[in-house]
């Protein structure tokens, strides 16, 4: 069974990958400048920014981007949250306290300490009052968050806004969470014949192991970085860059075939 | 289904306890959290040992996912289930909130000068929120997609209906779904720390509950669409979002009566239909009241209704599977049960809660399931 999908819109959050503009450019080719940094999400004022903790300012300006792309209000459309580790800066405070101090926990930053903190801001940040939900599938969160876009896409109310990170580990986390970059990248999907559509994807299921056709040496190692990026092959289909089919497998379940229709 | 909690492991135990209204709840024995409280720590999952070539998953929250996966012929049930159904067509949909945050702290707990994990800390399966999923489909044998929700204490809710659209989308026909989440040291603070935990039993919808009492469960269900024989019907679902504030409800309870609404149009029945309501009930001052004043709107008067955490104390991530369950052995056993530790219900609004138990043939129970983020969930099952 295959599946045409629209996408509207598309977001991106990482150093040296700051926005849509940027991967295109390091995709032809151009050198990744890692001190190219996001633009704040105008969705926080600057006083909640200092505040926000690390997920939300990691998804934030992603999300965003991709409903500004798709001319969309950024309340409007469901949302997706996916992410194998979640807040790994909280996780560390919080283990952290509980191992010394347990008594002087922050009331904030236990509720920010949950999987759902950042899709939980949106929907406040964005006015999002519609389902709103937060996904993991640890290393293979990419994979599961497009396949629970696809999902939703098929099934219900639509757009989708899906919105996959990863950050990097602090603290004694990074003997299990290596990588060095962290990474967001949103996607706003439709069924087909939207007229504002930016590409249009065919999605299938299949038993395959990943591949993707080769990506510029920059990109290639923050997919190798960072779990969430995994994605960034579908973002290159999205963006014409590369030609052909990419599959996305996780370690268990099946795997999405995609390619570009039109 | 199956569901091991503290007020029993297994269906049987638990029908006893709901019946003889004997509480799973206990005085705080949880090391090393020193807080006065009680807690509703299942028996036995430090002794459950996993199979050996799943050790690299060995936490409390999955030997707890271990003990309700051996409860209730539920392995024997997934046997029977492959026979009908591919394995790479039973997806597996797991919620949880602590997954194995437990095991986190203790390793932090043990850090050292070197500031790195103990060896035996160093298990990447287990610190992340996919672990329970991910046991349970290597356990079982699930091919079919594997993930997780966590939406803190919606998550097990939304389960049933990300399960069901994977199989209205035909990516699956069949799933798995379930929750499993276990006592820890971040939520007990946690909840401390937000002052919302209460030193005595927790009591849901009375005018002296003063917070709640916090639980571990292990649940999980099958869902079919065309099943052989059936324990009830999902039939109809609702999600939605306060968008409000992170960790305190709308205070008209905007999300939750969207939840509720969207659920009764998923079902197709009036407000009149619903038979008996499983509340969240956390028994914190403000929560209790915020529900029963979406449920006054949504239904007018509204059916019958209690809070089953009286029994287990709050569960989190797994409370929408443990109340989905009992949801499911009300409509079954037509035994409505009266909330614990209700000794004065709020007169002025809680007046539907049950104080008494029923024996009523029910056709329909909304169960409620809300959390931090503002996350919101209702699922309606039927009679089968």
């Amino acid at each position: 069974m295959s599946f045409r999908i629209d996408i509207l819109g598309v977001g991106l959050a990482a150093p040296g990958l700051p926005d849509w503009h940027h991967f295109e450019r390091v995709l032809r080719g151009a050198e990744l400048d890692p001190t190219a940094k996001p633009a704040p999400s105008s969705l926080l004022s600057p006083r909640e920014r200092r505040r926000a903790p690390a997920a939300v300012k990691l998804t934030f300006p992603a999300a965003e981007q991709a409903c500004t792309m798709a001319g969309i209000e950024p309340g409007e459309p469901l949302a997706i949250f996916s992410s194998g580790m979640g807040d790994l800066d909280i996780t560390d405070y919080m283990c952290r306290t509980l191992a010394d101090t347990p008594d002087l926990l922050s009331p904030t930053r236990f509720h920010n300490s949950v999987h759902n903190a950042a899709s939980g801001y949106w929907s406040i940040g964005a006015g999002a009052t519609g389902e709103v939900t937060a996904l993991s599938a640890w290393r293979d969160s990419a994979a599961l968050g497009l396949l629970e876009g696809l999902t939703r896409t098929l099934t219900g109310r639509e757009p989708v806004l899906v919105v996959i990170y990863d950050d990097h580990a602090i603290g004694p986390m990074q003997d299990l969470w290596p990588g060095d970059h962290a990474f967001c990248a949103a996607l706003l999907m439709a069924r087909p014949g939207r007229p504002n559509a930016i590409a249009q994807l065919e999605m299938s299921t299949c038993r395959e192991a990943s591949r993707h056709p080769d990506l510029p040496a920059a990109l290639q190692a923050r997919l190798d970085d960072n779990p969430a990026a995994r994605l960034l092959p579908v973002l290159a289909l999205i963006a014409g860059g590369i030609d052909g089919e990419v599959v996305l497998a996780p370690e268990r379940g099946p795997a999405l075939k995609i390619g570009r229709s039109r | 289904m199956s569901l091991s909690c503290a007020a029993g492991a297994g269906l049987t135990a638990l029908r006893q306890a709901l019946e003889a209204r004997r509480t799973g709840l206990r005085p705080n024995d949880f090391e090393p959290c020193a807080l006065t409280t009680w807690i509703g720590r299942v028996e036995g999952v430090e002794r459950v040992e996993l199979p050996a070539d799943l050790a690299e998953f060995d936490c409390r929250n999955n030997r707890l996912a271990e003990l309700g996966l051996q409860a209730d012929d539920f392995i024997d049930r997934i046997e029977a289930l492959k026979r009908r159904i591919a394995p790479e067509r039973i997806a597996c949909v797991i919620g949880t909130s602590t997954a194995g945050i437990g095991c986190t702290e203790a390793a932090y707990r043990e850090l050292g000068e070197s500031q790195h994990f103990d060896t035996r800390f160093l298990l990447p399966r287990v610190h992340t929120p996919h672990t329970s999923s991910a046991y349970v489909a290597r356990r079982l044998g699930l091919q079919g997609p594997v993930m997780t929700i966590s939406t803190a204490c919606s998550s097990s809710a939304k389960v049933f209906a990300a399960a069901a659209r994977l199989i209205e989308a035909g990516l699956a026909d069949a799933a798995v779904v379930g929750g499993v989440d276990s006592l820890c040291q971040s939520v007990l603070y946690g909840f401390h720390s937000l002052e919302l935990v209460s030193e005595r039993p927790c009591r849901p919808f009375d005018r002296d509950r003063n917070g709640l009492s916090l639980g571990e469960a292990a649940g999980f269900a099958i869902l079919e669409s065309d099943p052989e024989q059936s324990l009830g019907r999902l039939a109809g679902w609702g999600e939605s979002s306060d968008a409000h504030h992170m960790a305190s409800p709308h205070p008209e309870g905007r999300g939750a009566v969207a939840a509720m609404r969207q659920a009764l149009g998923a079902a197709g029945i009036d407000p009149s239909g619903i038979g008996y309501i499983n509340c969240h009930g956390t028994a914190t001052a403000m929560n209790d009241q915020v529900e029963a004043g979406a449920i006054h709107r949504v239904f007018g008067s509204p059916p019958p209704a209690a809070s089953t955490k009286g029994w287990t104390g709050h569960t989190l991530g797994a409370a929408g599977i443990v109340e989905s369950v009992f949801s499911l052995l009300a409509l079954s056993d037509c035994f409505l049960p009266a909330g614990l530790n209700l000794d004065e219900p709020e007169d002025g609004w809680a007046d539907f809660i049950l104080t008494e138990s029923r024996h009523e043939k029910v056709a329909h129970v909304l169960s409620n399931s809300f959390g931090f983020g503002g996350s919101n969930c209702s699922l309606i099952f039927a009679r089968a």
